[in-house]
């Protein structure tokens, strides 16, 4: 089922506002949760709104990607509350939930997941800067964003998980609004994507909408578009990486500061080992490695950090760019990650956040597999 | 030139290729002191982060080494470890540490002969494949 969302005083921003009211107010949910603008602010922060009024600051689509919401979805259905929320995800959130759910770090029992087609994002230092000078309003982002597929947004790049996305579109939801392909200067289309989703759709009584004929198409280009920069993307960290003295270099900024790891919406562990006592030296021991190989950088490990976090969550990395986000150092840590993810995820053929009912990889085994890699021939 | 000594770490489990070792040890069998076994309970406890470190310490080849299938006392440890080895095979040769400088492989407790075999042919292929970057390197 495809309902229409009009614009609401030739404004798409508050069409989608609109449309968010009606679903809280028909008591089939009791709380939203969605990107709000903060009062007296520039920030959009994610935030569960129960008052109707509220939903006026409501920012669906815009360029602020502060972090990864997937990860506060599971922090708001990881036990049931007893109330319904309907939540609006990026695409890559998504993903990242739909892995928190397979390690029973949320739930989706009493949640409406809505996806949407990615507005791309600006990393949260850019999207400040580009806020003091100049920006575009909300629905002419809405415009240029989805009618053009710049890498650039006045002057300011968009993030490299955005430039490098192979898949901006949502699956695995309720329902989805869509804008690629779609005649925006006659609205957005929402589709239902479940059958929860059908009934509440049904319920709003809103204008039904036919397929946008030209959707396929569009999606089909910007995937391959997506596709061709991963490939550049992946080929040039590659050789800037592909020895342990190069990965250094890469990483030689790093203080160790443990933010990428800490935003990553799938590094799930609760407590990480590296802030455990394996981690705190003995102060011989910071002299033994200085001796060993006649100075050592402080603080140490920092490669060692990389490749642990490589080995445990690489094949769950849902590309969503939050760690080079989170970097103050300023490394690009995301294609590192995408780079190495890419490989992992092929090896065990896993998708991830595509399907809550596919084991992640090293939690299963089976008997007869990789068989190959037994032994000391060589390969 | 001087004659090249490798560091081969071998992570070893308790019940099937420690006992292989310790029987190669009492029948008097020679093999390559290159080698350092570390005795594990099963293959299965072996975390990547093991494997890291030895290499990034300056290892030249690392070997895990357990149970038969079917055979690993905690059921299916060895399993687990195949997937990890897995892993690992495909994480490290993107940053020039070579497939072949890691291995997997089971020898029973009763296989003391083979054991001594297979330590010398990694020896031998190690000592071919030359010396790790992450001697020269200074990361830690
Ligand atoms: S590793 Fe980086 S890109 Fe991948 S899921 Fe984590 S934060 Fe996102
Ligand atoms: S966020 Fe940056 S500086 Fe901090 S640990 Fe990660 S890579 Fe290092
Ligand atoms: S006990 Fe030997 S591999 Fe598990």
């Amino acid at each position: 089922m495809m309902i229409k969302i009009e614009h609401e005083d030739n404004s798409l921003t508050k069409g989608l506002q609109q449309f968010f009211k009606r679903l809280l107010e028909t008591r089939e949910i009791d709380a939203l949760f969605l990107p709000v603008r903060l009062k007296d602010s520039s920030s959009i922060m994610p935030s569960l709104v129960t008052e109707s009024v509220q939903v006026d600051n409501a920012v669906p689509l815009s360029p602020a990607f502060p972090l990864n919401s997937g990860r506060m979805v599971s922090r708001l259905s990881y036990k049931l509350s007893g109330r319904k929320t309907a939540v609006l995800l990026r695409p890559c959130e998504i993903r990242a939930f739909i892995e928190l759910i397979k390690l029973k770090q949320g739930s989706r029992q009493e949640l409406i997941l809505i996806g949407i087609d990615c507005p791309k994002a600006l990393s949260s230092s850019d999207y400040t800067a580009y806020m003091e000078k100049d920006p575009l309003d909300d629905d002419a982002y809405i415009q240029k964003v989805f009618s053009e597929n710049d890498k650039t947004l006045n002057g300011f790049n968009f993030s490299s998980a955005c430039n490098t996305c192979e898949n901006p579109f949502p699956v695995n939801t309720d329902m989805n609004i869509l804008l690629h392909g779609v005649d925006l200067s006659d609205g957005m289309i929402v589709e239902s994507a479940s059958e929860t989703g059908q009934n509440i759709l049904e319920t709003l009584n809103m204008q039904q909408a036919t397929e946008p004929v030209k959707r396929d198409e569009v999606v089909a280009q910007i995937k391959e578009a997506g596709l061709k920069a991963n490939e550049e993307m992946i080929k040039d960290i590659e050789e800037k990486t592909n020895s342990i003295t190069k990965l250094n270099s890469f990483l030689d900024r790093c203080i160790n500061c443990y933010n990428c790891r800490n935003m990553c919406p799938v590094c799930y562990c609760k407590e990480c080992v590296f802030n455990t006592d394996v981690f705190y030296h003995q102060p011989v021991q910071y002299h033994q490695w200085a001796e060993k190989k006649g100075a050592v950088k402080l603080p140490t490990d920092t490669v060692f950090y990389h490749l642990t976090r490589l080995a445990h969550i690489s094949h769950a990395c849902v590309g969503c760019g939050q760690c080079s986000n989170a970097c103050p150092s300023d490394i690009n840590v995301f294609e590192l990650f995408k780079s190495v993810a890419q490989n992992t995820q092929a090896a065990f053929e896993y998708s991830p956040g595509t399907d809550e009912n596919e084991p992640p990889p090293l939690s299963v085994f089976h008997e007869k597999e990789f068989e190959d890699i037994i032994g000391i021939e060589r390969e | 030139m001087e004659k090249f000594e490798p560091v081969i770490i071998a992570f070893v489990c308790n019940w099937c290729t420690y006992t292989a070792a310790d029987l190669a040890g009492t029948s008097r069998l020679s093999y390559p002191t290159n080698i350092r076994l570390i005795r594990v309970m099963c293959t299965g406890m072996v975390d990547p982060q093991y494997v890291i470190k030895a290499f990034l310490e300056g290892a030249d080849g690392v070997l895990i080494s357990g149970c038969h299938p079917g055979d690993c006392h905690y059921i299916n440890g060895n399993y687990k470890a195949r997937r990890r080895i897995k892993l690992l095979k495909e994480i490290l040769p993107r940053f020039g540490i070579e497939k072949d400088r890691l291995h997997l492989t089971w020898i029973g407790a009763s296989d003391g002969i083979e054991f001594a075999e297979i330590m010398t042919q990694l020896n031998d292929q190690i000592i071919e494949i030359g010396p790790s970057q992450t001697r020269l390197s200074k990361v830690i």
